[in-house]
């Protein structure tokens, strides 16, 4: 094993403070892009999703533009949406940071999921619940945020965890365009002389430890809903 | 600007066989992945306490970090061992490995819906073992694990597209290749995406009419 003595033998040279500051500023502006863009991915799945509700929006044409939106977005790879959106700003003449790109695309990419996943939420919701509402005259908006949507967000929250990871690791093909996150760090790193080994193998383990403490933290928090779900199925009288 | 697509459509014989050729590579990873995830929800189901947590952990490495960079690693840190894989290799290795993960999770889950009250009663009525399997078990397991394989196979078409940045010749790669040629980049973007979304409109419709027809799956197509 050749490799591994070589691995050792290197180690010193490249887990120096100034390439693990290198690293840290890569990892964050991968947080930065995937967290960022899946913010205003929800912002714009929530009003898709709300779109297609027949009691939000009643005409069958106004709410088949929003379904084949989400059908269309989920149906293209994200590298070919990516360069969608770097060639479309280039078209458009509007100079953009690699960062604004990224984010756009990582926003539209995660609308549609994230209008899927709160459309699932929406019909978790038993439709009687809008007919009561209806039936109380009380308008469709407020009848959405003050009766439906509360229902609805924890059959939201869980899986929206697991896209933001999904997504925190398609980032990595943002350093296709040049965008300097983990991938195109130990790119970098890789082409300045340090084996791929030890470049890609360590964004392997940080990619790891970001995602996985995501995905606890979405576990811990779908815990914690179903749990006070059932508290609260079992004594009525705290609601 | 102008969008002018005449000069684009030429190239789209040449998309379209790179469309073939995406959902060959994502067909061949799937089926070598089902296999994989097979034996690890098998090994999750019946395996001995070391050979779970090795299971457990091959699926969480492989969840949680990217295709991209895992093909990365077989295609650039392999041949540091003394392992040279041609890109095709690279990338169907890198996606027969992550599918596994993926389908290890979703077979799992598959197996642990069959509910043992089926079995008792197919025992109940004499059914032999094999029969058992034929007229029980399977027929429930692949009602319940269609709707999610089907939709894991889609997913995978559309990661091939990560194999152009390996130099693979399917449907993304002939995209950046025409567009380093004639620099008609937004209109040959686009016809690759629409591209991509008609194939996979298809691929779902065809899967969706196999598993009503077959197995008679009654699922959302869309």
């Amino acid at each position: 094993m050749g490799a591994i003595e070589q691995l050792m033998a290197e180690a010193p040279r490249f887990f120096t403070f100034w390439n693990m500051v290198f690293l840290g500023q890569a990892a964050l502006n991968t947080l930065w892009v995937s967290l960022l863009g899946c913010f205003i991915g929800y912002v714009m799945g929530f009003v898709i999703a709300t779109a297609r509700l027949a009691e939000i929006v009643p005409p069958v044409i106004l709410r088949s533009v929003f379904i084949g939106w989400t059908e269309a977005i989920r149906r293209i790879p994200f590298l070919v949406l990516l360069m969608c959106v770097f060639f479309g700003f280039q078209l458009s003449g509007a100079n953009q940071s690699l960062f604004v790109i990224a984010v756009t695309a990582v926003a539209l990419r995660m609308s549609a999921l994230a209008a899927e996943n709160i459309r699932a939420g929406y019909e978790a919701v038993h439709r009687r619940q809008w007919e009561a509402a209806a039936a109380l005259n009380i308008p469709p908006l407020q009848a959405l945020f003050r009766i439906i949507l509360p229902q609805a967000w924890k059959v939201i929250l869980p899986p929206s965890t697991i896209h933001t990871v999904s997504m925190i690791k398609e980032t990595s093909l943002v350093s296709q365009i040049g965008f300097l996150e983990l991938t195109f760090a130990a790119r970098m790193l890789n082409q300045r002389g340090f084996s791929a080994l030890i470049c890609f193998g360590t964004i392997l383990i940080l990619y790891f430890v970001i995602s996985w403490s995501f995905a606890s933290l979405g576990r811990y928090a779908e815990r914690r809903l179903v749990t006070d779900a059932r508290r609260r199925a079992r004594s009525p009288s705290t609601r | 600007m102008q969008l002018q697509y005449g000069q684009v459509l030429g190239y789209l014989p040449d998309f379209l066989v790179g469309a073939a050729v995406a959902l060959v590579i994502a067909l061949v990873a799937f089926a070598l992945g089902l296999l994989i995830g097979l034996v690890g929800a098998s090994t999750l189901a019946y395996g001995s306490r070391t050979a779970k947590i090795l299971v457990r952990m091959y699926v969480s490495f492989f969840a949680n970090t990217p295709q991209l960079v895992q093909i990365f690693f077989l295609f650039f840190a392999l041949p540091e061992f003394g392992i040279m894989l041609t890109p095709v290799q690279a990338v169907l290795i890198g996606m027969t490995l992550n599918a596994g993960a993926y389908l290890t999770e979703i077979q799992r889950a598959g197996f642990q819906s069959l509910p043992q009250a089926e079995i008792d009663a197919a025992e109940t009525l004499g059914f032999t073992r094999v029969q058992t399997i034929r007229h029980v078990i399977a027929p429930h397991i692949i009602k319940a694990l269609y709707p999610s394989l089907s939709n894991h196979y889609i997913i995978m078409t559309l990661g091939t597209s990560m194999a152009a940045i390996f130099g693979v010749e399917e449907l993304t790669a002939r995209a950046l290749n025409a567009n380093a040629i004639s620099f008609r980049s937004i209109e040959i973007f686009s016809m690759t995406a629409l591209i991509y979304i008609g194939l996979t409109i298809i691929a779902s419709t065809i899967l969706y009419t196999f598993g009503r027809l077959v197995f008679r799956v009654k699922a959302r197509a869309f």
